[in-house]
């Protein structure tokens, strides 16, 4: 049974009511061009043609219909409630921005009958008497946590998946639990539908949609298993090894992708060829797939930041899935990629305490990044509505179901319209769930379910008093049946009473008042406390007795009715005088607390990424640069060249040399006195990626780094402003065979896909010696499994291509599962995968070259290579690159041989040669990292060679980067003075003949952003020192 | 040519023995070297250097200068030095002559390979360790008094670490046999480590929330803090009733605090957050010991009562990131030359690691290229850092009296472009060669010989 067609029985069952409504007067549908269950469209025609006939027909049909047929036997009395409701005098909205002031609903049998201002409640039906109250359409969220998909002690069993964090096999509804709990916290903000989300592993399991009611899980369903849910983050809890990083995650979701396929495809072979082999493997994860996988069934994505909604957003376009995204809050980050899409997006109301700022130290600490979150973070709603957005609003995520109302006013008081506020509540979800027929709004026909509320749900301070779910009235908070606001005059005959005026106001949840003491001692004394109970009639109160005369505590209750008082007191003397009194003033105050901005407005402009330094926009590219009178090092065949000019157009060298013609409007720089070099270059570093290592395995050359590259890094600014353009971003070193790296350029300000370097060769990490091996339990242990196990690898990807070109030429039997690690190996072996390993040790080096000669390929480059120097003559003859520290080193055994005369001996040698950084502040000054190789004897064109032109052959990128020559890429550095002296710095970096940082603009930015942490500072002590926006202003 | 020079052929440093030993390998790449490094004797004929820009640090620059030295001790410098007979007279005209350099925190000597333990002798067991010294402890073969030496840093601090009070830095000149011989002062300055109010350089505490966040912990904070006031107060009680002639049981953890309670030698606390260097200024002063700031990645914000109270402050990271993200990229490049500006005495450190001691100078250096005067630099990692640890009597700068541990070079050694020829420590004439010259020495010798064989 497909999904569609499980989903659609269910949903049958569940609106039994109106089917039998439609069939009487319709019959079967007839065929429509939407995508969508013929049950739903017989069931909109059905409404339209209902609220045309009018009320009379929509009433004699609900007469007739009645409850739902249920298969659980009745046991003792039948519990037989009419279902029959008449809500009158609340001010209704029906839907986002539609109101019906003293409008009466009719609810009968779960669905609402009828809704209309001045109508009189039918003959037999419950009246609610419910004026002054508000009524809205019940909530739905698009991605409830019920916490009803724990794992099982011991691990889950049976055929699933080799990996425990796949778990798509797992179905909420199979697994629906009695969890009222959590189901009360939802509702008490307003929710009475949810879409159910699993949340333990990588592929989740499905999502259903249930009611929030207090039925048996029989009646809850309303569209079982709808969607897949996938996360990001893994769980713990249910164990394994591997992935453990963000990438290896990424892997993992895009081979089980491909395994789904397989497995159909497996199992359709061994069907049809009348089970003629042994069948393939039983998983019952990859049989849950199949539908999502085909496009056929959603995919619901939890995104924990931006970017990793750019990351899922790439993933589902990639590999043909329906991507739903439950957002981070960080979605105002990111609105320019927002703007247009219509995938569906429901986002938390996640926002970020205030940074701590309340001495003057630690003020000093406060990031922009973090003060700008969390004035911006509460406006992300208002930004996606005002980008043209559409997106639902959901509780997950909160630290606390009971922040999600105070949360939701905030986003209102921060811009968010109230009409949008709803619509992300209400008809948002039910559309995207399927339930826009059903469920949404207030209109006839629809389910009733109802949010009924003591004011303004989205401005004011109110309470949700009761949820309605399919007709069915659940209560959040009790009504307070009496109102004792406003001041009474109260007095006693008794020996120890006194005159006085009791004056209540504010809200009757959160009630104040006095105590004023009539006569010539008087004063007036503030209650300490004041509630009503709700149920009795009461009102109590407590207040100081000193201005009595006691010392203690006095203690008055009363019963109130009507404008009458009838009370006793306890004083802290022992006395128990009796009262009476009578109102002699109503109350006329704000009846709650309106929810106003309660932060100043500062204008924070965008920037990307959000935070210090951040650019509004990518620098300018002019269409001609010219850099006169420099001392230019070409580090190419010009060499270096005093008072030179270099010329750029449109992203790409066009000249070096004297007196250069320029085009006309070129913009000139004046560079008397100043060195121009090309970019530097780092072949690695590991600054700009969400996670470094893949450790789970001790081969995974199937992650790529390129899938977890982030623009969230300050490093790549300050990269910049030491002359860097171009950067290596390695795996890390846990394993033989690690990630795929990947270049950048350092586009500062953009998003992380434009940041990769176009068309850049592809290379692989490989890690020998201590890292690979100290991973305790795995294989290897020591340098010669290390290279034994790589030997194996290459072994099993010549044996997987075998298969695949066996099966490719007779098509026989069970077709070869595509596996991304084995041909990422393959791609190794045939140097299409340049490998890049790490490593220190001459032995363990010359091992991997000759491996490598062995299976017919060459090693492109070893990397830190302390003692690469050993084996100088034997890279040269293999043509294999080293990538080199200047002089660091001694800082584990296998680095105590190191010598700042490395570079110099492998260039003696030969050798193709660079430095590198492996080092996030290192790589802000890899100038300084070259000129420290002057002490070991070479000329200063070949130092600088090691962080420019050597350093891009080295990792095969000298086509684009690297020196100053025609057609290169325009990326080139303007230094005070000799980039090798310790004395230099950068006072300009340009890339793609773009200037990305200059000191100018430097110091203009640093200026900014001192103005715009002091003003958030200032925002957030403004605030009475706790940084809560919630401004409860009129409540007095 | 070797690795004395780049400019061309061999320098004229290449009178001593072992050093003609070490270049002439190059140029007769059979010679096998018995050691990496041979420690020569204490000096027993007086050497004036002749011909030099003598960069005194304390008494200006002098062009065309003699240095006269004798028996470790420098007798003279100016442009008419007279020469007593039986000087060995060198010629060292055109080179420049520089202090050797002096860094304030280091680990050189007790701490080899950074992850292998049992290499390190830095942190021992426990928060209150004022009596161990680091001058035992010194390896006196150690790879990187070499690759030290080589840079032109001539004398360490070596400093314990770990605890609230991590021991004794000993001031050691980097050449003899063993420990003994190398100590120029065994207990320099007291060591102690400032608690920190939060983690350092993060982001603060959470404002509001549920509960107290995993970063904060004041009233731990608080009870160090406390810890530390103990602990002096305990260490003074005991001066005292052994001055006043009380018997009381010997206690070695006390005895030594007693030269830092008595302001003889300094008390260095490390402290880099605004609020720590504040809080160790107010202790300081409540203890009445003579203050140095260790760190000090803040001390521009503390900067009025840094002045005020004249504390000096030993910079551990100048070529460093920034602290903070909304920091310049160049905010810890340009903490000396604001110091300075502001009045801050300061010395700049290698940071402590053993392994890098050898960078001293570029930590130095970077400030000159983010502001600061070139010969504030230079104090900073000579004369400074000598006064602030109490022996400035003896290194520091070039005046008669004062050792003669000095480089000759061709330029400044705070600039990667210029090399550094030949070293005096204590007048001896030091061997000039380290591991990492060994290494290249015998791998060119495979690379000759590959060469051979290919052709």
């Amino acid at each position: 049974m497909s999904i569609m067609t499980w989903a659609l029985k269910h949903l049958q069952a569940s609106f039994w009511q109106a089917s039998r409504c439609q069939s009487i007067l319709l019959g079967p549908a007839s065929g429509d061009t939407q995508l969508v269950p013929p049950y739903f469209l017989t069931e909109a025609v059905v409404r339209a043609i209902l609220s045309f006939l009018g009320f009379t027909l929509l009433l004699t049909c609900g007469v007739e219909a009645q409850q739902a047929t249920r298969t659980e036997p009745v046991t003792g009395i039948r519990d037989n409630g009419t279902g029959f409701h008449a809500l009158v005098g609340a001010r209704v909205v029906t839907a986002p921005g539609q109101v019906l002031d003293g409008a009466t609903i009719v609810i009968r049998n779960g669905l609402i009958q009828g809704v209309s201002r001045n109508m009189q409640p039918p003959a037999g039906a419950r009246v609610w008497d419910l004026a002054g109250l508000t009524i809205y359409p019940g909530f739905i969220d698009a991605h409830a946590d019920l916490g009803m998909d724990a794992v099982p002690e011991g691990g889950d069993v049976g055929p699933t998946h080799w990996n425990p964090q796949v778990r798509a096999w797992f179905s909420t509804t199979m697994n629906l639990q009695d969890d009222a709990d959590r189901r009360a916290a939802l509702r008490s903000q307003g929710f009475g539908t949810a879409l159910v989300v699993p949340k333990q592993g990588i592929f989740r399991g499905t999502a259903s949609v249930v009611n929030l009611g207090d039925t048996g899980v029989r009646d809850r369903v309303l569209r079982p298993d709808l969607a897949q849910a996938m996360g990001f983050q893994r769980s713990f809890q249910l164990g394994g090894a591997y992935p453990n990083s963000a990438m290896g995650t990424i892997a993992l979701m895009k081979q089980t992708f491909m395994d789904a396929d397989w497995y159909m495809r497996a199992w359709g072979a061994y069907e049809a060829s009348g089970r003629a082999f042994l069948p393939p493997e039983t998983s019952e994860a990859l049989a849950a797939l199949e539908d999502a996988v085909q496009g056929d069934q959603p995919i619901v994505f939890e995104t924990g930041s931006e970017e990793e909604y750019l990351r899922a957003h790439k993933l589902a376009a990639e590999y043909g899935v329906d991507a739903w995204y439950r957002g981070s809050g960080q979605e105002y980050r990111i609105l320019d990629v927002l703007r247009g899409r219509n995938d569906p997006l429901i986002i938390p109301l996640i926002f970020p305490d205030a940074p701590n700022v309340n001495d003057p130290e630690s003020a000093l600490n406060a990031s922009l990044a973090d003060l700008r979150d969390w004035y911006l973070a509460p406006t992300s709603p208002a930004q996606l509505a005002g980008a043209g957005v559409r997106f639902a609003i959901t509780s997950d995520g909160l630290s606390s179901l009971n922040e999600f109302l105070p949360n939701l006013r905030i986003a209102v008081a921060r811009g968010l319209s109230t009409a949008d506020a709803l619509a992300a509540l209400t008809t948002t979800p039910a559309l995207w769930l399927g339930l826009e027929n059903t469920h949404g709004t207030i209109q006839e026909g629809k389910v009733a379910n109802l949010v009924v509320s003591e004011g303004d749900l989205f401005t004011e301070e109110a309470t949700v008093r009761d949820v309605w779910v399919h007709g069915q009235a659940y209560g959040v908070t009790r009504s307070p049946q009496i109102d004792p606001r406003g001041t009474w005059r109260i007095a006693s005959d008794d020996e120890w009473g006194f005159e006085a005026a009791l004056r209540l106001e504010g809200p009757l949840n959160r009630l104040r008042g006095s105590v004023d003491i009539a006569g010539p001692d008087g004063a007036t004394i503030n209650l300490a406390s004041a509630e009503v109970v709700a149920e009795t009639g009461r009102i109590e109160v407590r207040f100081d007795g000193e201005d009595l005369g006691y010392e203690g505590v006095a203690l008055l209750a009363g019963s109130v009715r009507g404008e009458e008082f009838y009370g006793w007191t306890s004083l802290p003397n022992g006395a128990n005088p009796s009262f009476r009194g009578s109102r002699t003033e109503a109350y006329e105050g704000a009846a709650r607390g309106t929810v106003a901005m309660n932060v100043p407005e500062i204008d924070l402009p965008f920037i990307r990424p959000m935070m210090e330094f951040g650019r509004s926009s990518i620098p300018e590219q002019p269409a001609a640069v010219v850099v006169r009178n420099a001392t230019v090092w070409s580090q190419g065949p010009l060499g270096q060249m005093e008072n030179a000019d270099l010329l750029v157009q449109e992203g790409k060298v066009v000249a070096v040399g004297p007196d250069l013609d320029a085009p006309r409007g070129a913009m000139e720089i004046d560079a008397t006195d100043k060195h121009v070099t090309p970019g530097l270059i780092d072949p690695h570093i590991h600054a700009g990626v969400t996670d470094i290592n893949e450790s789970g395995f001790a081969i995974v050359p199937e992650v790529r780094m390129g899938d977890v590259v982030t623009h969230n890094n300050i490093w790549m600014y300050r990269q910049l402003a030491g002359g860097l353009t171009t950067a290596h971003i390695k795996h890390g070193s846990a394993n033989p065979i690690g990630g795929e790296n990947v270049f950048v350029k350092l586009r500062w300000g953009s998003l992380p896909e434009d940041l990769k370097l176009e068309g850049a060769p592809r290379t692989v990490k490989f890690a020998l010696g201590e890292n690979p091996k100290r991973r305790q339990g795995r294989y290897p242990d020591t340098r010669m499994g290390t290279q034994e196990i790589i030997r194996d690898h290459f072994l099993a990807a010549r044996d997987y291509e075998r298969e695949w070109q066996r099966w490719e030429a007779n098509g026989e039997g069970i077709p070869p599962r595509r596996d991304l690690r084995m041909e990422s190996i393959l791609d190794i072996l045939n140097q299409e995968l340049l490998i890049s390993s790490h490593g220190y040790r001459a032995d363990e080096f010359l091992a991997l070259v000759r491996l490598a000669e062995e299976f017919g390929f060459r090693v492109q480059t070893l990397q830190h290579g302390i003692e690469a120097y050993k084996i100088a003559p034997e890279l040269a003859a293999s043509g294999v690159a080293a990538v080199v520290w200047s002089d660091w080193g001694g800082f584990k055994m296998e680095a105590y041989d190191a010598s700042v005369y490395n570079a110099r001996i492998l260039i003696e040698a030969g050798v193709v040669t660079s430095l590198h950084s492996d080092n996030n502040e290192i790589s802000s000054r890899m100038n300084w990292e070259a000129g420290k190789l002057l002490r070991t004897g070479l000329t200063h064109e070949q130092a600088l060679s090691t962080v420019t032109n050597q350093a891009a052959k080295a990792v095969a990128i000298d086509s684009r980067v690297g020196s100053l020559e025609a057609d290169k890429d325009a990326d080139f550095v303007i230094w005070s003075g000799n980039p090798l002296s310790q004395f230099t710095r950068a006072e300009q970096t340009w890339v793609d003949g773009r200037r990305y940082f200059s000191l100018g603009e430097d110091a203009a930015m640093r200026e900014q952003i001192e103005r715009e942490r002091t003003q958030l500072i200032q925002a957030i002590l403004s605030i009475s020192g706790n940084g809560d926006m919630r401004d409860l202003r009129g409540s007095n | 040519m070797g690795y004395l020079s780049r400019t061309g052929g061999v320098t004229a440093v290449t009178f001593a023995v072992a050093m003609a030993t070490v270049a002439t390998s190059l140029l007769s790449p059979t010679v096998a070297q018995a050691q990496v490094r041979m420690t020569v004797p204490p000096q027993s004929e007086a050497v004036a250097l002749r011909g030099a820009t003598i960069h005194t640090v304390t008494n200006g620059v002098i062009e065309n200068g003699t240095i006269l030295f004798e028996n470790g001790v420098i007798r003279a410098i100016g442009t008419d030095v007279e020469i007593p007979t039986g000087t060995r007279v060198v010629d060292v005209s055109g080179k420049h002559i520089y202090p050797g350099l002096i860094d304030a925190y280091s680990t050189v000597g007790i701490s080899e390979i950074g992850s292998v333990d049992v290499s390190s002798d830095v942190n021992e067991l426990g928060d209150f360790n004022p009596n161990v010294r680091a001058e035992v402890a010194v390896n006196a073969e150690s790879r990187h008094i070499g690759t030290t030496r080589s840079a032109g840093v001539l004398v360490t601090l070596t400093t314990p670490g770990g605890g609230l009070i991590s021991g004794m830095s000993s001031a050691m000149s980097l050449e003899g046999w063993d420990w003994e011989e190398m100590s120029l002062e065994s207990a320099a300055a007291l060591n102690v480590n400032w608690p920190n109010p939060n983690s350092r350089g993060g982001r603060g505490g959470r404002g509001r929330g549920f509960g107290p966040g995993p970063q904060e912990s004041p009233p731990t904070y608080a009870e160090q803090v406390q810890q530390l006031k103990d602990f002096f107060a305990e260490a003074r009680a005991y001066r005292d009733a052994t001055t006043a002639g009380e018997e009381v049981r010997t206690d070695s953890r006390y005895t030594a605090m007693i030269p830092a309670l008595n302001g003889e030698i300094p008390v260095v606390v490390s402290a880099d957050g605004a609020a720590q260097i504040n809080d160790a200024i107010t202790w300081a002063q409540q203890e009445g010991v003579r203050l140095v700031i260790r760190g000090g990645g803040d001390a521009i914000h503390v900067a009025d009562r840094l002045v005020a109270n004249d504390i000096p402050v030993i910079l551990t990271s100048t070529m460093a990131a920034p602290g903070r993200d909304y920091e310049g990229y160049d905010g810890a490049y340009t903490m000396p030359a604001r110091l300075h500006e502001a009045g801050v005495r300061f010395a700049i450190s290698g940071g402590s690691g053993a392994l890098y001691t050898n960078r001293l100078p570029w930590e130095a250096g970077v400030a000159v290229a983010f502001g600061l005067p070139e010969e504030e630099a230079l104090k900073a990692v000579t004369i400074n850092a000598a006064e602030f640890m109490g022996i400035s009597d003896r290194v520091g700068s070039l005046e008669p009296g004062k050792q003669a541990t000095l480089l000759i070079t061709t330029g400044t050694p705070l600039d990667m472009t210029s090399d550094i020829e030949q070293s005096y420590i204590q007048g001896r004439e030091i061997d000039m060669n380290d591991i990492q010259k060994h290494f290249f020495d015998k791998y060119m010798e495979k690379v000759r010989q590959n060469r051979r064989v290919v052709s």
